[in-house]
């Protein structure tokens, strides 16, 4: 892509995954890590880390804004974090010794079970 | 500005809403507040999310907002704000560890940004006003097309 068109993909993505993230209470790298490394070309790892440095302002922003409007209890959430800060170094290590394929094959059982459950809450359930 | 204008014709509906909102039960059932301060559950769900990140390279929020409404019984809205909450010590431990020592791309980073910040405040604007029902509707899609892409890579 050439600068000026590079610049505005860029920004506009950023809106899009902002606005994503807020709304769907995710950080957004899942959105961020495929559009960096298919569209602009990046490597998987150079996708990975910029992409943490934008997940982080957006928490945040979104998180005061929520916490301005009262939903959620951002002090419980951090407490929340802090532990699950912990547990991705844990998990990193882990990653070393255990089989990845399996893994996510199994978590992608795992979401699509949330998936069908949410999707008949919001659908059939009266 | 147009979000502040949009906010402010739905503020009443936002506070009468806040006042009919489910509490979680963990919270309505008394402080049970045994290992660092949380709640067993809530401490299992920041751990559980921590290392399921870490070892599949999702998001902490992927893991953690299914178990905050499943598990813990948080309302759909709640479960959304608590993980983004939760998401900025995780995310803030990754950079230090990881983004600072990988290859980041700081214009591109800067640009992204910019925009997401935009983004965030519209994004977390409409999970204020949107009602519990579309909301799940929207997660469960979002899950379902992460579930479907894993599948499709592993």
């Amino acid at each position: 892509m050439n600068g000026v068109v590079l610049i505005v993909a860029l920004l506009a993505f950023g809106v899009l995954t902002g606005g994503a993230a807020g709304l769907l209470g995710v950080g957004g790298g899942t959105l961020m890590v495929p559009f960096l490394t298919l569209a602009v070309g990046m490597s998987q790892h150079a996708a990975e880390a910029t992409s943490l440095l934008v997940v982080l302002p957006t928490a945040i922003v979104a998180s005061f804004f929520l916490q301005r409007k009262s939903v959620g209890d951002l002090k419980l959430a951090l407490r929340i974090g802090v532990l699950g800060a912990v547990g991705g170094v844990l998990g990193a290590l882990l990653a070393l010794a255990l089989p990845g394929h399996v893994l996510k094959l199994v978590f992608a059982l795992f979401l699509g079970l949330v998936a069908v459950r949410l999707l008949r809450d919001s659908l059939l359930v009266r | 500005m147009l979000v502040n204008w949009i906010q402010s014709r739905y503020r009443p509906r936002i506070e009468a809403q806040a006042q009919t909102r489910p509490t979680h039960p963990a919270a309505a059932a008394g402080r049970r507040r045994l290992l660092f301060g949380l709640d067993p559950r809530l401490f299992a769900i920041g751990l559980a999310g921590g290392v399921l990140s870490g070892l599949l390279g999702v998001g902490g929020g992927i893991v953690m907002v299914p178990l905050l409404v499943l598990w813990a019984g948080y309302a759909q809205r709640d479960a959304h704000a608590m993980s983004l909450g939760a998401i900025i010590p995780i995310s803030l431990a990754s950079v230090l560890t990881y983004g600072v020592a990988g290859k980041v791309h700081p214009v591109d980073a800067l640009l992204l940004a910019a925009g997401s910040i935009v983004g965030a405040r519209i994004g977390a604007g409409a999970l204020t006003r949107i009602e519990e029902r579309p909301l799940k509707l929207v997660f469960g899609l979002f899950l379902a097309a992460v579930a479907i892409v894993m599948l499709v890579r592993s």
